[in-house]
């Protein structure tokens, strides 16, 4: 069922279990209504992928992912040919070939009873379809995630253009394959570089920062049903403060659920010195980062009480 | 409505942002979607569409706020934006301020054939547009600024280019100021009242055309990596400065590069033998199948080319980089075949092409004779902006999607113009643009180090001073 307006699409997804700002449903909605692919930015963790789930989610369709990396080229985005099937079916076939061209006089009469059986090999079923094959050729719309495409090359991008404007693909051996219904289209970037100009015409752009305070408060309230609300805005708190930091890698928000369930497991009411330590591996993912909130840990205490 | 917008976006154009037209439809179409009454969509579906990156976002959000609340162009006759949005001067007032400017406009009309030649009277025409709320022409004359070239000078150098071009647009505003004041005090036609409330808002509105000059959009780059916290390789050697070594431990950091080079190469080699496993090459295996009787008992696999790329470095030579600076091109260099090509320039003042150096000798004599190379001007003053400049003319080409621009220098400028926006041009040329300073981030931003406006522009940018960040930022490089 399709969002009907900005105002349902954040009710669908608050009942999913993500919590848009009205930025980001006001943008699902107009991606929906104009069927432009969304190019989502921002830092890792802040709910880019989840976003894409929670659409599917309320659109009740199936998300299909292609995740990219460097590397990736259409053999492994849009589709194969099963070649050692289609040998392993030739050799297992050669009996039943020779049938095929022994009533044939000629070796070119041959070759064009041959021809005319091609078919047989270069169809569906030697075909190994690859995440955006299948959202093409899927007959009810999907959510396609193109995840971390700043990951891919520059070759793949511009590839992945031609497939975004017009969403069809030109199989030489089959023919042209039309989407049946275009998929809602959403594409994660975590800036490692910088999106061609042509891509970014294409798309919608959404910014996704870390959560607002209350924002975050209302995340955990409803992930962790039972919190204290005195600990909730403790821990909310002190990981804004940790996240000002100069840390490798921010705790990003699942983080600091893992963080405030770690603290309810622990039956603590309270962040003190000691039980941030006890549990500062579900919040830091690197040895150096330790070091860092080791150091701040007097500046973070201040906050939190 | 769609007047407003195009004036809008004509406004966006002028200040260097790119909007295709493929994307104002876009953005009329969503607006009949939503209800672009509630501001708040009505910027969220501009931004969307005009904005497309973060590091944009800063600047659309300045001209937003100029265009759709300090100014009110236009939107009088329209009537497609709700009152709110009208911040700033009363309607009525603006209303008879544009009036004004059109009489004035009338009265000089007359001496202005003459003048036309005369170089401030294309602002004086861009002020009083703004004065009329119309800021196009004004954000032209300023974008103008941020992009002029500085001539190449010998003898003597200086940023005046840049502001003696501000200053003009200074003296603009108080010409007009008086020029208004005059034309208020002789006009018949009004009531005292009316005077004051008018050169009241003339005032206010000449003062946002100066705020729009002097303030800089602080970029915000999300982007950004950067690393500040480096891991403890090696204790007391990896954390002496490269500036502060001395003879014998120089030595001792070279024997540790080569140990990293050999390592990595290792590792990089074994990789790509595992992962270089593609398609299946079927031409191959039909031949090869001729020697088991047509049976396809051999599978030939594509082999992928290898993952490398290019790697372009921009250095700085002068004293304090130089002494980090060897020890980042000497390693580059003996990872040449991790990368498919390295390519590298010295600048001071002009970029120098010093790869052929290297080519032909083993790094570290390759480096002995880039130092002593006459074509180095070791007797002027370090100029960024000028590297920068004669790069962009001379060397762009080397730029692809595929290459890595590597900058290594400490931002220190000498206070002359740093032409940031230059930086941006080649970052968008390139797949990434990492800028290396062998300071430490303290340092960054004071004294004449334009380190924080270069920041904005980089996809990374780490203080690279010592072994250990060497080590760092090399296998995070080639890793």
């Amino acid at each position: 069922m399709l969002f009907k307006s900005v105002k349902d699409v954040q009710t669908r997804m608050e009942r999913t279990g993500y919590i848009p700002s009205q930025e980001i449903s006001t943008i699902v909605f107009l991606a929906q209504e104009t069927q432009k692919p969304v190019l989502i930015e921002g830092p890792a963790g802040v709910g880019k992928t989840e976003l894409a789930k929670s659409i599917a989610l309320c659109l009740e369709q199936e998300m299909i992912r292609l995740q990219c990396y460097e590397g990736l080229d259409e053999s492994k985005a849009l589709y194969e040919w099963a070649y050692a099937k289609q040998l392993l079916y030739t050799q297992m076939l050669k009996e039943k070939i020779k049938d095929v061209v022994s009533t044939t006089a000629t070796l070119a009469e041959a070759v064009d009873e041959i021809a005319s059986h091609e078919d047989a090999f270069f169809s569906r079923r030697f075909l190994q379809t690859r995440p955006l094959l299948a959202a093409i050729s899927s007959i009810d719309p999907v959510v396609l995630l193109i995840d971390e495409i700043d990951k891919s090359d520059p070759e793949f991008e511009a590839f992945l253009l031609e497939l975004l404007s017009d969403f069809q693909v030109t199989i030489p051996e089959i023919g042209t394959i039309t989407a049946k219904s275009r998929p809602f289209v959403v594409l994660t970037s975590n800036n490692y570089r910088d999106m061609s100009d042509a891509l970014k015409r294409r798309c919608i752009h959404l910014y996704i920062d870390y959560p607002a305070f209350e924002t975050e408060k209302t995340i955990l309230r409803m992930k962790i049903p039972g919190i204290q609300e005195r600990l909730l805005s403790q821990v909310v708190q002190t990981v804004a403060k940790i996240r000002e930091l100069d840390l490798k890698k921010k705790p990003c928000i699942s983080e600091t659920l893992d963080w405030a369930n770690s603290l309810m497991i622990l039956q603590q009411d309270d962040i003190t010195e000691d039980a941030l330590f006890k549990t500062l591996n579900t919040l830091c993912k690197h040895k150096a980062d330790y070091g860092v909130v080791r150091k701040n840990i007097g500046h973070l205490m201040k906050v939190g009480s | 409505m769609v007047n407003v917008i195009l004036k809008f976006i004509s406004c966006c154009r002028a200040a260097d942002m790119r909007i295709s037209t493929a994307e104002v439809l876009d953005c009329l179409n969503q607006l009949e979607v939503v209800d672009f009454c509630d501001e708040s969509l009505f910027n969220t579906v501009l931004r969307a569409n005009f904005a497309k990156s973060r590091r944009e976002q800063g600047e659309f959000d300045r001209l937003y706020q100029l265009f759709f609340h300090e100014m009110q162009t236009g939107l009088q006759s329209d009537g497609g934006l709700p009152e709110k949005t009208l911040a700033g001067v009363p309607d009525e007032l603006s209303d008879k301020l544009a009036q004004l400017v059109r009489q004035l406009r009338d009265q000089e009309g007359s001496r202005q054939i003459e003048l036309e030649k005369e170089q401030g009277n294309k602002l004086d025409q861009a002020l009083m547009d703004f004065l009329a709320g119309n800021p196009l022409a004004f954000i032209q004359e300023v974008q103008k600024i941020h992009n002029q070239d500085e001539k190449a000078s010998l003898l003597f150098k200086s940023n005046l280019g840049q502001l003696s071009s501000r200053l003009e647009i200074m003296l603009g505003v108080n010409r007009l100021k008086n020029k208004m004041v005059q034309f208020l005090g002789s006009n018949d036609s009004l009531v005292d009242a009316d005077v004051s409330g008018l050169e009241e808002a003339m005032n206010r509105q000449l003062n946002k055309a100066l705020d729009f000059l002097n303030t800089e959009v602080r970029l915000d780059n999300a982007g950004l990596k950067e690393t500040r916290t480096h891991e403890l390789h090696y204790k007391t050697l990896g954390e002496i400065p490269f500036s502060n070594l001395s003879c014998g431990e120089t030595q001792m950091v070279k024997q540790i590069i080569d140990r990293l080079v050999r390592k990595l190469e290792e590792i990089t080699t074994r990789r790509f033998s595992a992962a270089s496993r593609g398609m299946v090459d079927v031409k191959k295996t039909i031949q090869r199948s001729v020697k088991y009787l047509g049976v396809p008992l051999e599978i030939v696999h594509k082999s992928r080319s290898p993952r490398r790329g290019k790697i372009v470095t921009l250095c700085d030579v002068s004293g304090s980089v130089w002494s980090a600076a060897r020890f980042m091109l000497n390693i580059l260099y003996s990872l040449q075949t991790c990368f498919s090509r390295v390519k590298s320039y010295v600048f001071i003042e002009t970029p120098l092409d010093v790869s052929s150096f290297f080519k032909f000798n083993e790094p570290n004599k390759a480096i002995k004779q880039i130092l002593n190379d006459p074509r180095i001007n070791y007797n002027t003053r370090t100029d960024y902006g000028m590297a920068f400049q004669q790069f962009r003319d001379n060397h762009l080409q080397e730029l692809d999607k595929k290459t890595t621009l590597i900058i290594i220098g400490d931002a220190r400028s000498n206070y002359l113009n740093p032409r940031e926006p230059l930086l941006e041009s080649m970052r968008e040329r390139c797949k990434r643009l990492i800028w290396l300073n062998p300071e430490q981030e303290k340092f960054w931003g004071t004294g004449d180090s334009e380190m924080k406006k270069y920041r904005s522009h980089c996809n990374e940018a780490r203080a690279c001073g010592n072994l250990n960040q060497l080590i760092d930022f090399i296998e995070a490089l080639v890793l």
